[in-house]
């Protein structure tokens, strides 16, 4: 491993959205305990406690409210965030209910006007007219941004702002090049990492070469695992990727591949891994928060 | 096949450019086999932002201006109703030799047997958007199934749930433009059921309306399959907790039972080697993921088929059962 002592260990998100990449039947098992804000602000806190030192999640009505909990607890300690934007499934969802992609273009352009972030409103306004997309998403990102802001603990900093898997793919697979470095610019001017999700991570290191993008300007979150569990097109081609990477802040989730490796024998893989910045790992019960955390400072920062 | 020949790429145009059409067309594009050379759709809304997206990919919002680009195939990833119409006049234009259509391949069987004509007096690849045929767990089952791990197949039970519409407002129309539980949501079974057990005959069925008066929101049926074997189907798309869609079989069998869903499959049998495979036992990663697994694969397989120029399946011969045994369930509920 590089530098161990400079990993990020975050908490992840998925549970709060009652998502499990295992099983289904498991996710629905937890119960409806684990979407409450109090008791997912409590799982991230104890998770602080225990050697985690920020949080990724997808933006949603959920986990602000989560950070809002968080923030009333008047805690002192740092917290770095790292925000997934859009929380696809929401969206998706949302579309499935307003009539389709032009509905949820009106139900988007209502909810930015009523936020009165100014500077969301008046670059929403030239990429409507000329249906310009980096236009758009500068828009969708001001916004964003002010919700989450306006959510977070007062001692936390929003180091990256990544772009949702679902973007990422996309943009790779639709070369479009034009758009993902309008993107970092934009990012890298208001001052947060820009990042990207992605399960493509071989691909997308092979396109961010090809378009000569500089990889320490970014972060990626992507799945590494000692099975390989989501690492596309393998294992061996996103380590190697890994080493080409090396100057960007990659963040490995999926480290436990969904729960079907236990902490330790997961860490194993990880601890080997050249170029790894951080590790994001979801929790769902307070000692699971307590014994996962502390394996993972203990093996990982020390 | 002509550019095919000039040319070792697979020339492609997607028609309809909606969740689905989008998804086919990133992966299509991400293939070294295939260049996406135009996209179709008739929403300006659309189709303005789409210029602005695929820059070197012809924008059209007419099916016969995709006539002279050399297309060698075209994905139909239109709402239901419009396949039948785009794939008839696809055919008819002579526009493209192999059609890969969303699923179902039509609102009715006779629609689905049309085009079957159709695909049969022109040549070329033709298939079926049954993404679940390319799930590692059902190929898994369909593997064992065909092993006969479970002795005398005697019957089975099959779902298909999600919560796409369970907290939508009593009335709301919003769920009509997809059709009904049926073909959105159970289809994907359905034809796991008629690949896994052969064609089945619809004995009592129930259809019922949650949302409005007339639309189709959950479907229970009873079955019967040729070698005996009987089953029961129930669907939902209102059910809570299904975050996202989930598709399943419990299947029994004179040496045991199997339990198969989209994360899974649980083998228990009284001779021979019992056992339990998830997703990560089973090799699921791909070339490039974008949706879930099986889209890669199915589009692979799909361009894999117009290259070698062998059939593939599901074919819209195969495909057209599902909108036979939907038919069915219609007729026997005394619905449409």
């Amino acid at each position: 491993m590089g530098d161990s002592r400079s990993m990020s260990l975050l908490v992840g998100d998925n549970p709060f959205h009652n998502i499990s990449h295992l099983s289904q039947a498991r996710s629905r098992d937890r119960g409806d305990e684990i979407g409450n804000a109090g008791f997912a602000a409590g799982l991230v806190v104890s998770s602080m406690e225990n050697g985690a030192d920020g949080f990724m999640f997808s933006v949603s009505e959920t986990t602000l409210s989560i950070l809002k909990t968080i923030r009333d607890m008047n805690r002192s300690e740092s917290m770095k965030l790292y925000a997934i934007v859009p929380y696809a499934y929401e969206y998706v969802r949302l579309a499935t209910q307003v009539g389709g992609v032009s509905g949820l273009a009106r139900r988007m352009a209502k909810q930015v006007l009523f936020s009165m972030n100014f500077k969301a409103m008046a670059a929403g306004l030239k990429g409507v007219v000329r249906m310009d997309p980096v236009a758009l998403l500068k828009t969708y990102l001001y916004y964003e941004i002010s919700r989450i802001k306006s959510s977070a603990p007062r001692q936390a900093s929003l180091d990256s702002v990544m772009l949702h898997e679902i973007i990422t793919e996309m943009a790779l697979a639709l070369n479009m090049d034009w758009f993902l470095k309008a993107y970092v610019e934009f990012m890298v001017k208001l001052g947060i990492k820009p990042g990207f999700e992605t399960r493509n991570f071989a691909y997308l290191v092979q396109k961010f070469r090809e378009w000569k993008m500089d990889f320490s300007k970014v972060a990626i979150a992507t799945p590494f695992n000692k099975i390989g569990f989501q690492m596309n097109p393998s294992k061996e081609e996103c380590e190697k990727a890994l080493v080409e990477a090396g100057r960007s802040e990659v963040i490995a989730m999926s480290v436990l591949a969904a729960g079907y490796l236990r902490p330790r024998e997961a860490m194993d893989y990880i601890l080997n891994l050249q170029n790894l910045k951080g590790v994001v790992v979801g929790v769902s019960r307070e000692s699971q928060a307590r014994e996962t955390f502390k394996l993972l400072e203990g093996s990982l920062k020390t | 096949m002509n550019s095919m020949e000039s040319d070792s790429k697979v020339r492609v145009a997607v028609v309809g450019l909606g969740k689905m059409g989008l998804l086919h067309a990133s992966l299509l594009s991400a293939m070294p086999e295939v260049k996406l050379c135009a996209v179709c759709d008739k929403s300006k809304l659309i189709l303005r932002i789409s210029k602005k997206i695929f820059r070197d990919v012809q924008v059209v919002d007419d099916l016969q201006k995709l006539a002279g680009l050399n297309i060698d195939a075209v994905h139909v990833t239109t709402p239901i109703p419009s396949h039948h119409p785009i794939a008839r006049m696809l055919y008819s234009q002579r526009i493209a030799g192999n059609l890969f259509v969303e699923k179902t391949l039509a609102t009715n069987y006779n629609g689905a047997k049309e085009l079957c004509s159709l695909a049969e007096d022109f040549g070329g690849v033709n298939m079926v958007g049954y993404m679940k045929r390319f799930s590692v767990t059902f190929r898994k089952a369909k593997d064992l199934l065909d092993k006969h791990v479970l002795g005398e197949v005697e019957s089975f039970e099959a779902y298909a749930f999600s919560s796409d519409f369970s907290d939508v407002r009593q009335g709301s129309q919003v769920a009509g433009a997809r059709g009904g539980v049926l073909e959105d949501l159970g289809s994907h079974v359905l034809d796991v059921a008629l690949w896994f057990f052969g064609d089945l005959q619809i004995g009592s069925a129930k259809l019922e309306s949650l949302i409005s008066s007339g639309s189709e929101d959950t479907a229970s049926f009873d079955v019967k399959g040729s070698g005996g074997v009987e089953g029961h189907f129930d669907m939902s798309w209102c059910k809570r907790d299904y975050r996202m869609p989930e598709f399943g079989l419990v299947i029994h069998g004179s040496n045991g039972v199997m339990n198969v869903d989209d994360d899974g499959l649980r083998l228990e049998v009284s001779k021979g080697q019992s056992g339990k495979w998830y997703r990560h036992d089973l090799g699921d990663s791909v070339r490039f993921l974008l949706g879930g697994p099986e889209y890669s694969r199915e589009d692979e397989y799909f361009i894999k088929s117009v290259l070698g120029k062998t059939n593939a399946e599901p074919s819209f011969l195969t495909a057209s059962k599902v909108d036979y045994v939907i038919e069915q369930v219609r007729r026997k509920a005394g619905g449409k």
